[in-house]
């Protein structure tokens, strides 16, 4: 026998040995509980929750809207090197030359190659789309793919993510639920890594005062784009 | 290795130590008395908190009893993702086994997200001794690691630090003159951080839950460090214990709702980090392996035992913060890895029932910490069990003397009645402000380290006696 198959040997009779005294009972359904749901209105919903976590969200109706929004963000940052994602609304806005443009350093990662760990570590800003958002707990959904690295998100001290209106989900469950199988007829597996960001990164290791950007950015704002 | 680092029976020491440290009895209510009110407050704000807590708990024990069947799928989930599963029976195993990946790899710098399973295997001396510089890189574990100390909360592992302890133990580590505010220092941390994983080439995390189905490895972090160290190297190892496993993709929110709201309060920690598999064709970061240690180290044992229910922990803290036995006197005089009311069941089940006598007492069974848990564990039903479990206990013949008197005295109304009054009546001249700084004889130990309440100017009896007139 291999050590994983005497391994799973002793797991097996633990178990039986186990349930002998309780029942196996079977894995439940949910049914509803817990859901939370977002409100009537979910982009006020996502805006308060995001603040209480201690991001900002700003609305912005088209593609000056969100040019000038980054601006006043950017600005009073004294910040020059910003990191762009790609496709999505970074695309179809056109941000990168938008940004370069207004005389900022603005660069998508076709422009550093795939080797390109130490610009993922200078970059000071981070822009990216988003996977979706979530109105009951505020939260940016990031999921990994070649057009959406998971550093943009992470590295740089501030992170700036743009989403459509239609992005935003009204509770936790409605995301997982695009994953699942029995609830979506067309299911999709995980991304190598879906990451929920609930605000800016937090410590409170020293008497619990809270500190933020230690690891993650100090700063995170979400422009969503629409009426 | 012994499970536990400290001596076995230096609870009652340590413990004394602790009372008598007043600069870690503030940070305790400090910490204890915030997370707590987190903790209620996030319960009342979420709809069906206890129908979904008591959903969680179903989902816990129906894994927990088909545990093999599940292990097995996640082994086939994350071979098809790519990724290699390792089984490891014991510490030592474990401990070989991230070795053994980190040579083969050639990793030479290793980056750890905060992880109670590798506390547990006291992974750290192995890889250093391997050649592998590690670093932990919770801001919180980094402070404790450059000290050469333990965790003692399991969401504040440095809680018995203070601002001016941290700058002297971080300004000593980095031959600098470091400032005592929390911002710097944080911001030092980050810094220094930074270099770190930077250079990494092995990231070593734990794992809150992994999925069955999806063969998802999920951590729960508020710095981003987990995030770091599952993106910047280009090794990912993650160790978790077997009974970390969960069913479905679709059962993690569940989780997710309640932890945070369990340990802090938070809606959501700050990231939540769902690895499935290494990265894919195309991706610009992520590691280029990824490897799921899964350890045993005495689990199947529990597994088997009508102790099972322990192993449906969540790993939260709330039930510490909740304890009054733990706000006292803090994670250290435990003895063990994991601290406070579910310490004191796993620690001696993990390590040896004998050799800690003390734990399963160290409750007053008030049932706080089942109020508090995420999953509703019933701690207090445990520890009346493991009680059961320590045969060798004898009681002293004073105890044996005392408590043949008290039954006798309880069989004599009228000796009850008096001896009653007249205690009530020293008690009372006896107290200030309603409290007795000094008990005598055995009584004096509990006065050491806190007051006694003086009793009520009228009995129960005589209260129910005037209400029936
Ligand atoms: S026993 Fe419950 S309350 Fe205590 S740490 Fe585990 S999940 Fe949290």
């Amino acid at each position: 026998m291999t050590p994983r198959d005497t391994f799973l040997q002793r797991v097996k009779k633990a178990v039986s040995d186990g349930n002998r005294a309780g029942a196996a009972p079977k894995l439940p359904e949910r049914c509803g509980v817990g859901y939370q749901g977002g409100g009537p209105d979910l982009l006020e919903r996502f805006r308060q929750e995001l603040a209480n976590a201690g991001g900002k969200a700003y609305l912005a109706a088209d593609r000056d809207g969100v040019v000038r929004t980054i601006q006043s963000i950017v600005q009073p940052l004294n910040a020059r090197r910003i990191l762009l994602s790609r496709g999505g609304l970074i695309d179809r806005l056109g941000l990168p030359n938008q940004l370069n443009e207004i005389g900022f350093n603005a660069r998508t990662q076709n422009e550093i190659g795939p080797d390109a760990k130490e610009d993922f570590f200078a970059a000071e800003v981070g822009v990216t789309n988003v996977h979706r958002l979530i109105a009951e707990t505020g939260t940016v959904v990031m999921a990994a793919q070649p057009d959406e690295p998971r550093s943009a998100s992470l590295l740089p001290p501030v992170h700036i993510a743009l989403a459509e209106r239609s992005q935003i989900l009204p509770d936790l469950f409605d995301l997982f639920d695009l994953f699942s199988p029995a609830a979506n007829q067309t299911p999709s597996t995980p991304p190598s890594c879906l990451t929920l960001i609930t605000g800016p990164s937090k410590t409170g290791d020293i008497e619990l005062k809270l500190v933020t950007g230690v690891h993650g950015p100090g700063e995170v704002h979400v422009i969503v784009v629409g009426e | 290795m012994n499970y536990a680092q400290h001596e076995h029976h230096e609870f009652v020491e340590a413990s004394t130590e602790a009372l008598a440290d007043a600069t870690l009895q503030t940070a305790l209510v400090r910490l204890t008395d915030t997370l707590l009110a987190g903790n209620r407050r996030g319960y009342a704000a979420l709809a069906d908190s206890s129908e979904l807590r008591d959903h969680a708990k179903a989902i816990k024990e129906h894994t927990l009893s088909h545990l093999d069947q599940y292990l097995e799928q996640l082994e086939a989930s994350v071979h098809r993702l790519g990724g290699k599963v390792h089984w490891a029976a014991t510490a030592e195993d474990a401990r070989r086994i991230v070795v053994d990946i980190a040579k083969k790899a050639n990793c030479k710098h290793a980056v750890k997200s905060k992880s109670m399973t590798s506390e547990e295997i006291h992974l750290n001396p192995a890889l250093e001794n391997a050649g592998i510089e590690v670093t932990e890189t919770d801001f919180g574990e980094f402070i404790i690691q450059v000290a050469g100390e333990r965790p003692s909360h399991l969401v504040a592992p440095a809680v018995h630090h203070t601002r001016e302890s941290v700058a002297r133990v971080l300004s000593k580590h980095l031959g600098e003159d470091l400032p005592d505010d929390p911002k710097s220092l944080a911001m030092v941390g980050r810094r220094v951080l930074r270099e770190k994983f930077r250079r990494a080439d092995l990231g070593i995390t734990g794992a809150n839950f992994a999925v069955a189905e999806t063969g998802t490895v999920v951590l729960v972090t508020n710095e981003g460090n987990g995030r770091i160290t599952t993106t910047a190297p280009r090794v990912h190892v993650a160790i978790m214990g077997i009974e970390k496993v969960i069913p479905r993709f679709r059962d993690l929110p569940v989780f997710l709702k309640l932890l945070a709201r369990a340990a802090t309060g938070q809606t959501l920690s700050v990231y939540t980090t769902m690895i499935t598999g290494p990265r894919k064709t195309g991706e610009l970061d992520g590691p280029d392996e990824f490897h799921l240690v899964l350890l045993d180290n005495g689990r199947t044992n529990i597994l088997a035992t009508p102790f099972r229910e322990s192993l449906q922990c969540i790993r939260c803290g709330a039930c510490l913060n909740a304890c009054p036995v733990y706000r006292r006197i803090g994670g250290h005089a435990y003895g063990g890895v994991y601290s406070g009311p579910i310490g004191s069941i796993l620690t001696p089940l993990y390590d040896s029932v004998p050799l800690n006598p003390h734990l399963p007492h160290a409750s007053s069974l008030c049932g706080a910490c089942q109020a508090a848990c995420p999953v509703k564990i019933n701690i207090p039903h445990m520890l009346i069990g493991l009680r059961e479990l320590q045969h060798e206990y004898k009681p002293s013949r004073w105890e044996e003397w005392a408590y043949h008197l008290w039954s006798w005295a309880l069989c004599q109304p009228w000796l009850y009645r008096w001896g009653m009054w007249a205690a009530r009546l020293l008690m009372r001249w006896q107290a200030v402000d309603g409290w007795l700084s000094h008990l005598p004889g055995p009584g004096s130990e509990w006065t050491q380290v806190r007051d006694f309440p003086a009793p009520a100017a009228k009995s129960f009896r005589d209260l129910w006696k005037e209400m029936q007139t």
